[in-house]
């Protein structure tokens, strides 16, 4: 410590190097200019960290070369860069098709970017929030802050303990100096005034004895570095659940059509993903049966572009959960389910017709609802594949389109309405091997018809077949296929994430420790009393001295210390009459608007 | 059901606010320039009246005078381009010009150390600023009318699509503006550069993102959070544009303020920089004081896209099941979040305060417009299906 003496902050017990930020946007910063350096607990809030560890330093060693790196990673000017760095290397993650969010989009951009598409696959740029890169720059900024939080606790939790620093020398220089003489008042009597009118403000003071003074030392506001601290170490907790979360959360999808049920097992997913630490056996036992689906959309009549907008979808359930009655309940979007360990959320819904096909031999080789997906448009066009292994004498399949409100024109069939008002089926049938005997996973809802025969006419021409309900069809070849009916599906996803609790609660811990850090002004006050009664060369005269020093931006600070120093004087007066005209040192008289 | 002749009601309110603001912005441009007249001329006739004394004293220096008002004709000229619209109502206003000045706080009268005078002058009459900012207030008053109007006819919250979000959160920061400058007098000084920014989004929003009034899709429905998440993002939003309007202010001035204490140091008894507009400049707040400001402004916001993260991870967990996917908006507000996070650190480091962290600031504020205009157009995520 080498500043000379009136610099508050050399102050011998030392503690105040560990206050916090005395950068003010103000004026007056000029004697809190200088303070902060001094004061941060904070590493390298000024200036690069101390002289000793420079890069220019002949023979570092082993150690000494750790520790510099070590003191470069927590420095403030890091942390800032590495958060700049964290920004910049989150952009390509909104702007190329990330694969956990759309691996059907990742899988168009790189069929449509050939090598440029490989290189950046390679990069990680499909998958940036789990790529080296970007886990690099998020882990080193952890890293840092928590080599950043732990020497700040030590220094922070000493500074609880320790009294308010001295009382600078000269007030002079500080926020708000006011100087009043009091003729013939008690000074022992101001300050105990002073001193319990701080006390009752919330102030930490301490009254020290001085030469030819007594002065009352009040420090506020040490809950602004306390709630910073809160704040970094709730940042903490947000990524260690996140992390947790990651390794124990499940996530699957599940697609019920209208009077079916689902019984919570793996083998019932229709996919499912899961953390390295996910145990299956932690699935919670409940079932459920959809009752019934209803979609509203918006009725033709309306304005023209938003016909066939969606209205509301709703999903009656009943659930059965283990030690539990039955229970109904209708699911909406943003409105889930939640049972015991896990939550289920509609997310998306479609139509299963209902479709017979029997071979030409007779046999019923395919019945029930088939669930189609929805290609995307308005009119919930949707796709139809339907599968007969089981047909003689050749395996068969069906192909094409159920449309809720369907139209054939030059565009081919499709649908322009979602609702049921004209459904119809339009259909291809193709013969051959399926192969679903080869023992590669096949996805149900597609069939590769390039290996099949198309089922023609007698002018070789492919059939199209159309269906309204209630409609059979019937081949050359004597195979049928009739059309009894429509049903709605459902599709829900189920997820649990064990954590996700702790990473709210510590995303509240962070923004509670963030207002307060931001809010609650670090400040000292000081009051000084000398003369009176006991020094003659004062002819009695007591002479109090106010003055105050921001610690934070503060601009009711000058305020307070004027207001506190009014208080005082009037307050000896005793007779109410005003107090003698206090003389307002030059500091911080500059006003705010004083451009040259 | 959609009440559609309300819903003419209500955008009918904002093509007449948007009307109205155009002329506050003229009043407010007005009052710049006329005060910048002003001074230029102060400058200038303190100037002539120090060369006449020192002619006086040495007349050799005859030649000098001529010289210096036409370069000082120069620098006035050079702005034209900044006060355009408003040149014609400056030179109506110009006597006018700032009476108000008297009233407001010792901070922007020190910097115009004859305002009174002219104060003086005006007394009694309306002045350009006041005019302008009545006329503000009203225009926003209607603001306000014509986003509530839309709710009523919509019987919902009026931020479901992009038009509705730029319309309500101009009505929030236009409301913010005055409710802060009802006591600082000194901020209205600031109009121009709010209500210019406000006006711009306005105009796109009522060429570009207009739609016609509509119930909410069902992704929108059932969900509390719609008034919570998207109010405080309002809000945030609303801070932002506050922010950014103060922080670029801050940087021109911290410039303006170096380059005249450069000339000053120079020896130029009037030091001139930037014509006209650096009289603009001379009349707002000094760059410190712009700085603390921008900062408050900020840390509410930052305090703020915080609780809009928090909530926009809540009402995802309620409507998709995550709390977090790295959405394309989720990606931006996190974007934003990390750069505000950025900009408070700066302003406690060695080497960025000041107007290095003015420039965080303001890339906060690029990822703010990108998150509301690219992203919600061009990027195609969950949080598109609000429509245009
Ligand atoms: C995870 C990334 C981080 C984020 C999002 C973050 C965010 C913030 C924010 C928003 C503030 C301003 C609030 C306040 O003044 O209390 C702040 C302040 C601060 N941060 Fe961080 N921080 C991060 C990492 C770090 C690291 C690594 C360090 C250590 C080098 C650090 C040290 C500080 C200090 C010393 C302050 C107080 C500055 C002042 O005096 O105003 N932070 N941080």
């Amino acid at each position: 410590m080498t500043r000379h003496d009136e610099d508050p902050m050399s102050t011998s017990d030392g503690t105040d190097e560990t206050l916090n930020s005395a950068r003010t946007g103000r004026p007056a910063a000029a004697p809190s200019e200088t303070a902060a350096n001094s004061w941060s607990s904070k590493k390298d809030k000024d200036a690069p960290r101390g002289g000793g560890s420079g890069p220019s330093m002949p023979s570092l060693g082993l150690r000494g070369t750790l520790l510099f790196l070590w003191r470069q990673l927590t420095s403030m000017q890091t942390a800032l860069i590495l958060l700049m760095l964290l920004a910049i290397a989150a952009v390509p993650g909104s702007l190329y098709p990330q694969r956990s969010v759309n691996p059907a989009l990742t899988q168009q951009f790189l069929d449509e970017n050939g090598r440029w598409g490989e290189i950046l696959d390679k990069l990680g740029f499909f998958g940036v929030f789990s790529s080296p890169w970007f886990s690099a720059i998020y882990l080193l900024l952890f890293i840092s802050l928590i080599g950043c939080i732990i020497p700040r606790v030590g220094v922070h939790l000493r500074q609880l303990r320790a009294k308010p620093p001295r009382t600078p020398s000269r007030l002079t220089r500080f926020t708000g100096y006011t100087r009043i003489e009091l003729p013939g008042a008690e000074a022992d009597a101001v300050l105990e005034t002073a001193h319990r009118s701080l006390r009752r403000s919330r102030y930490r003071t301490v009254v020290r004895e001085e030469q030819r003074s007594r002065s009352v030392s009040a420090e506020r506001g040490l809950l602004r570095e306390s709630g910073n601290l809160v704040f970094h170490i709730a940042l903490v907790g947000v990524l260690i659940c996140v992390a947790g979360g990651q390794l124990t959360s499940y996530r699957g999808q599940i697609t019920v059509v209208e009077g079916q049920g689902f019984s919570n097992s793996l083998t019932q997913y229709d996919s499912f993903d899961s953390g390295a630490w996910f145990d299956p056996t932690s699935l919670p036992p409940f079932r459920f049966t959809l009752d019934d689906f209803r979609a509203e959309y918006v009725l033709e009549g309306a304005d023209e572009s938003r016909v066939g907008q969606p209205l509301s979808f709703e999903a009656d359930v009943d659930v059965t959960t283990p030690g539990e009655k039955n229970e109904k309940r209708t699911l909406q979007v943003n409105k889930p389910l939640h049972v015991d360990g896990t939550s289920m959320y509609l997310l998306g819904n479609g139509y299963a017709p209902e479709v017979t096909v029997t071979d030409p031999e007779g046999t019923v080789v395919a019945e029930g609802p088939v669930v189609t997906v929805p290609s995307g448009d308005t009119g919930y066009t949707s796709q139809l594949v339907i599968k007969a292994p089981d047909a003689r004498p050749e395996q068969t399949a069906v192909v094409g389109f159920f449309l809720p409100t369907g139209v054939i024109d030059e565009q081919g069939p499709h649908s322009i309405y979602p609702d049921l008002a004209d459904p119809q089926l339009a259909m291809s049938v193709f013969h051959g091997d399926l192969g679903l005997d080869s023992g590669i996973p096949q996805n149900a809802y597609e069939v590769d018809v390039s290996s099949l025969d198309p089922v023609t006419n007698s002018d070789g021409e492919q059939v199209l077949i159309r269906l309204a309900p209630g409609e059979v069809y019937e081949l050359e070849d004597g195979t049928t296929i009739s059309f009894d009916g429509v049903l709605r599906y459902a599709a829900f996803d189920l997820a649990h994430d064990p954590f996700e609790r702790w990473v709210l609660v510590s995303a509240l811990a962070a923004a509670t420790g963030l207002i307060v850090s931001l809010f609650v002004p670090r400040r000292r006050l000081w009051v000084r009393v000398s003369g009176g009664s006991a020094d003659d060369r004062t002819d009695g005269t007591v002479v109090l001295e106010v003055a105050g020093l921001a610690r934070s931006d503060d601009p009711a600070l000058e305020e307070d210390v004027k207001t506190l120093a009014k208080k005082l004087s009037t307050a000896q007066d005793g007779t109410g009459r005003p107090g003698p005209a206090p003389t307002t040192g030059p500091t911080d008289d500059t006003p705010e608007g004083s451009a040259l | 059901m959609i009440d559609q002749q309300l819903a003419e009601i209500a955008n009918l309110a904002i093509v007449v606010t948007i009307v109205l603001y155009v002329l506050a912005l003229i009043g407010f441009a007005a009052d710049l320039a006329s005060t910048s007249q002003r001074r230029s001329d102060e400058r200038l006739a303190a100037r002539e009246k120090h060369e006449a004394q020192s002619r006086d004293q040495e007349t050799s220096a005859e030649a000098a005078l001529p010289a210096t008002v036409g370069a000082s004709g120069g620098a006035g000229a050079h702005v034209a381009g900044d006060a355009q619209a408003s040149a014609g109502a400056a030179v109506g206003s110009e006597g006018a010009g700032g009476g108000d000045v008297a009233g407001t706080d010792g901070a922007a009268a020190a910097s115009t150390p004859s305002a009174t005078t002219a104060g003086a002058a005006a007394s009694g009459s309306m002045t350009a600023q006041n005019f302008a900012f009545i006329l503000a207030s009203a225009a926003t008053v209607l603001h306000i009318v014509g986003v509530a109007l839309r709710a009523v006819a919509t019987q919902r919250v009026p931020w479901a699509n992009m038009y509705e979000f730029a319309t309500t959160s101009t009505a929030v920061v236009m409301a913010a503006f005055l409710i802060f400058s009802i006591k600082r007098t000194d901020l209205r000084a600031l109009g121009t550069f709010v209500v210019g920014p406000v006006l711009l989004t306005m105009l796109l929003a009522q060429t570009l993102w207009i739609v016609p009034a509509a119930e909410l899709t069902p992704s929108l429905q059932n969900s509390h959070w719609i008034y919570i998440h998207i109010a405080v993002a309002i809000l945030s939003t609303a801070l932002s544009i506050l922010g950014a309007v103060v922080a670029s202010l801050q940087l021109l001035q911290a410039r303006h303020e170096r380059a005249l204490m450069l000339k000053a140091e120079a020896g130029e008894q009037f030091p001139e920089h930037w014509g006209r507009f650096g009289h603009v400049l001379d009349r707002l707040p000094s760059s410190t004081a712009l700085e603390a400001l921008s900062f408050r402004i900020h840390s509410v916001a930052f305090v703020c896209w915080t609780f809009t993260l928090i909530f926009g991870a809540i009402w995802a967990r309620e409507a998709w099941g995550r709390y977090w996917g790295w959405d394309p908006k989720e990606v931006w507000t996190f974007i934003i979040w990390v750069i505000y996070a950025a900009y408070l650190h700066a302003r406690a480091t060695g080497g960025f305060r000041g107007s290095r962290a003015a420039g965080l600031a303001l890339a906060g504020f690029v990822a703010v417009v990108f998150n509301y205009t690219i992203v919600n157009t061009v990027i195609n995520g969950l949080h598109s299906y609000s429509g245009l």
